[in-house]
């Protein structure tokens, strides 16, 4: 995903049809990143419209030395987390929440649940860690510094979060095969 | 998509970044588009902008100006000053210039205190509510200012007056100045 020149020299200038080209083209990866990291639509929808508005401003502080999507989706990810760590700490849905409903609701769940659906049972952090660093490339480093913690929050948290996966992904293709035997 | 027998692998044996496939989900599409409220939002930000260059700019303007007249006053040969300075043969020229000079400080003076006068109610009117020290600094220039033009009521050519009302209304103006910058500056890091 790149962007020609003259795009990028017209959002410097301030061009507004520049700058629409430019949301056009990375609203829809923009917003995903967002999703992916808050859980909450309506929250990524803030985040990525945000990011977009601080991007635009600071457009300029772009050097043009590495990809424009790896420089913007830095200030998506970056609004985001900013947005998570606002979050009062109850919002964070945990996995043992999740193993308590009810057997009809595991069913239920059962039978849709993909990977896509384990993500979210995540808690934002576990959730934000591992697709940082799996999915966008982060380093422990610097998902460390994101969060304002210490690496080895973010090797657990990954580890923790990958194993939560697994076991929800798990649980699901048994709940699928029981119900293909039935 | 990963099978189900990836899943069960031992975390030990994977050494991959992405061992779980999460990069291979499909992008989330938004079911907005909020590019309209990010356009007005810019050119918020752009006329936001502007008026701090503006107001930026006529302070320089005021601040370099009030120099220019003082040192003019300063170097201008000043019977007052020097009363046994000027030559008989020179006297009379050099106070017709005198005059001329003094007559364009004074309207360029009074001119830069009506256009600081603007700016000022163009900052008070854009500031939101400020800290008590600088609201009592506020008053204080006020105060001296109304002081200021009862002087000037009584001797409306004085050009140190016009001046001494000039660098009050730049000090005011300077005051907004700041505290017009610290609300942009909440406002822009929201």
């Amino acid at each position: 995903m790149t962007i020609d020149e003259i795009t990028l020299a017209g959002a410097k200038r301030g061009d507004m049809r520049a700058c629409e080209n430019i949301y056009r083209r990375f609203h829809t990866p923009a917003f995903s990143v967002a999703v992916r990291i808050c859980k909450c639509r309506e929250l990524a929808q803030d985040v990525t419209q945000e990011a977009f508005i601080n991007a635009f401003k600071r457009i300029n502080q772009f050097r043009g030395d590495s990809p424009f999507w790896g420089w913007l989706k830095r200030v998506v990810v970056n609004h985001a987390i900013s947005a998570l760590r606002k979050l009062p700490r109850h919002d964070a849905v945990e996995l043992e929440e999740h193993m308590s409903y009810s057997e009809g609701d595991q069913d239920r769940m059962g039978y849709s649940m993909d990977l896509e659906q384990a993500l979210e049972q995540l808690s934002h952090e576990d959730r934000s860690v591992v697709w940082l660093h799996d999915v966008e490339g982060y380093k422990h480093r610097e998902i460390a510094l994101l969060f304002g913690k210490t690496e080895s929050f973010s090797k657990t948290r990954l580890n923790r979060a990958r194993a939560k996966l697994r076991i929800l992904i798990t649980e699901n293709n048994q709940i699928t095969a029981l119900n293909a035997l039935a | 998509m990963n099978t189900p027998e990836q899943w069960k692998r031992n975390p030990e044996d994977i050494t991959g970044t992405d061992p779980l496939g999460l990069g291979q989900l499909e992008q989330i599409e938004p079911e907005f588009d909020g590019w309209d409220d990010i356009e007005h939002a810019l050119n918020a930000h752009k006329e936001q902008k502007r008026k701090w260059r503006r107001n930026s700019g006529w302070m320089a303007v005021a601040a370099s100006l009030v120099l220019v007249v003082s040192f003019n006053l300063n170097r201008a040969p000043s019977s007052t000053n020097f009363p046994g300075a000027a030559t008989p043969d020179t006297n009379s020229a050099s106070v017709a210039v005198e005059d001329n000079a003094m007559e364009e400080n004074i309207n360029a003076l009074i001119g830069l205190s009506q256009n600081m006068e603007e700016q000022v109610k163009s900052l008070r009117e854009e500031t939101g509510s400020m800290p008590a020290e600088s609201a009592i600094y506020v008053a204080e220039l006020e105060d001296l200012i109304a002081q200021v033009d009862n002087e000037l009521s009584l001797n409306p050519d004085s050009v140190t007056l016009w001046g001494h009302r000039v660098n009050l209304l730049l000090d005011l103006a300077q005051i907004y100045q700041q505290q017009w910058e610290i609300d942009y500056g909440r406002m822009a890091s929201l």
